[in-house]
């Protein structure tokens, strides 16, 4: 019985539906009973939800947002409390974040059905919608980033020794570093507060998804420092210590995943599952099992054998590279099962019940 | 009528106040306090014409949709979308629920079921004209970020079109499906108005005034939810006992529907969710959890740090 539900593919070099589908019962602590399903009323299964609009743009906002917000924070850290060795972490963060900020507001303002009508985002503040303050969120972060890390250029000589770069120098960037790493965390983790507040049941009943969000902006940052400090071969200790942030990091978000598949159940099928729909093999591949346990497995090695510099720059290579591919394919599955999510009628009445 | 009337005291009531604040020198006073008006749908008494599905798209001349055909019943509307604020769907309840869907003819036919006259059993269609519900609460208008929806002052939910920016927050919001973007046409949210433009002109909107059974009725919300009330007990004692009322108490988004309906099953086989949740009540502990997961990174990220 059980068996025969189960399909028996593989495909496309991702994980084996029966053991994606063994997964997705096991965290989900939800065994798919589809004769029990079909006798729950709905009309002619046509979804009671409307599918969302929000497509690849989404996807890649939230990816460089949270990129932008964590290095931000991991700039802010190491320079608020770090040594003097551990200053090619700040540099590079404070850099990072103003080049991930830059995609953002482009990707937002091509994602509305009226783009030339963005700046009506500004007409109000509105503190019970997330997108409202997300947009003054996003604004004010930017300016913070962007004057950051202009001092830092400054500081770095980049632009010149004329006076005004002799000023821009002498500007207290750690001042700024306390409200912007708290528009930081904002901008990392709203994004998972806008989708929980809505209808959609995969993204709305666990109330978990914007700690989701945040721990994998931590993650992805310290895996995006790490592998420019390794690949511009900066010569750092701190690498040591951003390593043993992004396995915190990748941690919590593990546990974080967990606790969002557990609360969610059965609505959190399309996103883990294997149905023609659903995006469980890409998800148990690409996010949960390349992207984040085998990452943080490798990183455990790494810390607890102290191996040569030069295989554990090759190693830090790998995993920043995995790392990073695991929080686009979060954000990626995540949307793209929350359209599958609206679509299912018996599942969206089903969550409504309480 | 009742409308012109009320109408037309508080307009009296409006230049009474103004003169009195012109001569204290005060503001301009708000606008005329306005009864909520809002929507009764009788299911029981829909014959599924869709009368006011066409008497909508004519008065707020909305396009046809692509002609489409499901299949499954006599409804090709399928959903409400944004350019159809009203739909009808039809509920076949041909066949009784003892009997498995797919089973053998034979076993069919040796039934006495085939033997029972129409008339007397329990085959029927269930009719129903879906509609924006103009919650109490809108999770549409507490999403949009711009300050396009509104409330009126006739406590409908209305998308300013001047506004709007197509941003589709809304349509991920509304836990009925309501609202939606208009993908080919202007790309803005849309949705049922309560025709606002007859209100202000004292008329009843489009689809009421059509209704020949007056299975769609317009009010007062409190006159209308008395009168569903009343209409509920009548049916009850006539012994439809699974006649019920959804959206008329105050337990659906915290505040109910000024959009209401009386339903002949229960709410899932009318595609109505049974106690949706408000969006926006997961801010808080959504942004509670988002702070602890913070919390722990950056407190752990001094401590590695700081050595």
């Amino acid at each position: 019985m059980e068996e025969a539900r189960l399909p028996k593919v593989f495909t496309n070099g991702t994980l084996p539906a029966t053991i994606a589908e063994q997964l997705a019962t096991i965290t989900t602590g939800y065994t798919p009973d589809s004769e029990l399903e079909l006798q729950e009323p709905s009309y002619y299964d046509y979804p009671v939800l409307k599918a969302p609009v929000w497509r690849w743009e989404i996807i890649w906002y939230f990816f460089f947002g949270g990129l932008a917000a964590g290095c931000y924070v991991i700039a802010s850290i190491t320079a608020l409390f770090g040594s003097s060795e551990d200053r090619p972490v700040a540099r590079a963060g404070y850099y990072l974040s103003l080049l991930s900020v830059l995609p953002c507001p482009i990707l937002l303002i091509k994602d509305l059905g009226k783009p030339d009508r963005f700046l009506h985002m500004l007409r109000i503040f509105k503190v019970k919608s997330p997108m409202s303050m997300g947009t003054w969120g996003l604004l004010s972060f930017s300016l913070f980033s962007g004057v950051t890390a202009v001092i830092q250029a400054a500081r770095d000589g980049i632009l010149g020794r004329w006076w005004g770069s002799r000023l821009l120098a002498a500007l207290p960037q750690r001042f700024l570093a306390i409200p912007g790493s708290a528009l930081g965390v904002f901008l990392g983790g709203y994004t998972g507060v806008l989708l929980t507040a809505t209808s959609i049941p995969l993204w709305s009943r666990s109330k978990v998804l914007g700690a989701i969000f945040i721990s994998s902006a931590f993650s992805t940052s310290s895996a995006l420092i790490s592998l420019v400090l390794r690949l511009t071969r900066t010569p750092t200790q701190a690498l040591h210590k951003l390593e043993r942030l992004e396995w915190v990091a990748l941690l919590v978000e593990m546990v974080g995943l967990f606790s969002f598949l557990r609360g969610t159940g059965r609505a959190a099928r399309p996103l883990v599952g294997t149905g023609p729909t659903e995006h469980g093999r890409t998800f148990w591949s690409f996010v949960a099992g390349t992207g984040l346990i085998l990452p943080w497995l490798l990183q455990t090695l790494t810390l607890l054998t102290g191996r040569s510099a030069k295989r554990r720059s090759g190693r830090g290579i790998v995993i920043s590279l995995l790392v990073l591919m695991g929080g686009y394919f979060l954000r990626r599955t995540m949307i793209e099962a929350g359209h599958t999510s609206s679509a299912d009628a018996r599942t969206t009445l089903w969550n409504a019940k309480r | 009528m009742a409308i012109e009337a009320t109408k037309r005291a508080n307009m009296r009531r409006a230049s009474l106040r103004s003169i009195v604040s012109l001569l204290i020198g005060s503001k301009e006073p708000p606008m005329a306090s306005q009864a909520a008006m809002g929507f009764f749908t009788d299911t029981s008494i829909c014959i599924g014409c869709k009368a006011c599905e066409i008497a909508c798209k004519q008065w707020n001349q909305l396009p046809a949709s692509e002609p489409l055909w499901t299949g499954s019943s006599y409804d090709n509307t399928g959903q409400l979308s944004a350019t159809t604020w009203r739909h009808v769907q039809f509920i076949e309840r041909i066949e009784r629920p003892d009997i498995p869907l797919l089973q053998p003819v034979p076993a069919l036919m040796s039934g006495s079921q085939s033997t029972a006259l129409p008339f007397f059993n329990s085959d029927r269609w269930l009719m129903q004209s879906d509609v924006c519900k103009h919650c109490a609460n809108a999770p549409c208008l507490e999403a949009c970020p711009t300050g396009s929806i509104i409330r009126t002052e006739f406590d409908t939910v209305y998308v300013q079109q001047d506004i709007c920016n197509g941003c589709g927050y809304c349509v991920v919001a509304c836990p009925f499906g309501v609202i939606a973007r208009d993908q080919y046409g202007d790309r803005k949210a849309h949705k049922c108005t309560l025709c606002y433009d007859r209100l202000k002109d004292g008329f009843e909107p489009a689809c009421a005034k059509a209704c020949p059974t007056d299975s769609i009725q317009f009010g007062e919300v409190e006159q209308l939810k008395a009168h569903a009330r009343e209409r509920l007990g009548m049916l009850h004692e006539r012994g439809v006992k699974e006649a019920q009322l959804y959206g008329v108490d105050d337990h659906i988004l915290d505040g109910g529907l000024n959009s209401f309906f009386l339903l002949l099953d229960q709410p899932e086989v009318y595609n109505l969710p049974q106690n949706p949740q408000r969006p926006s009540n997961n801010v808080i502990p959504a942004s509670l959890w988002t702070i602890v997961a913070a919390a722990v990174m950056g407190l752990l990220g001094i401590v590695i740090f700081k050595k």
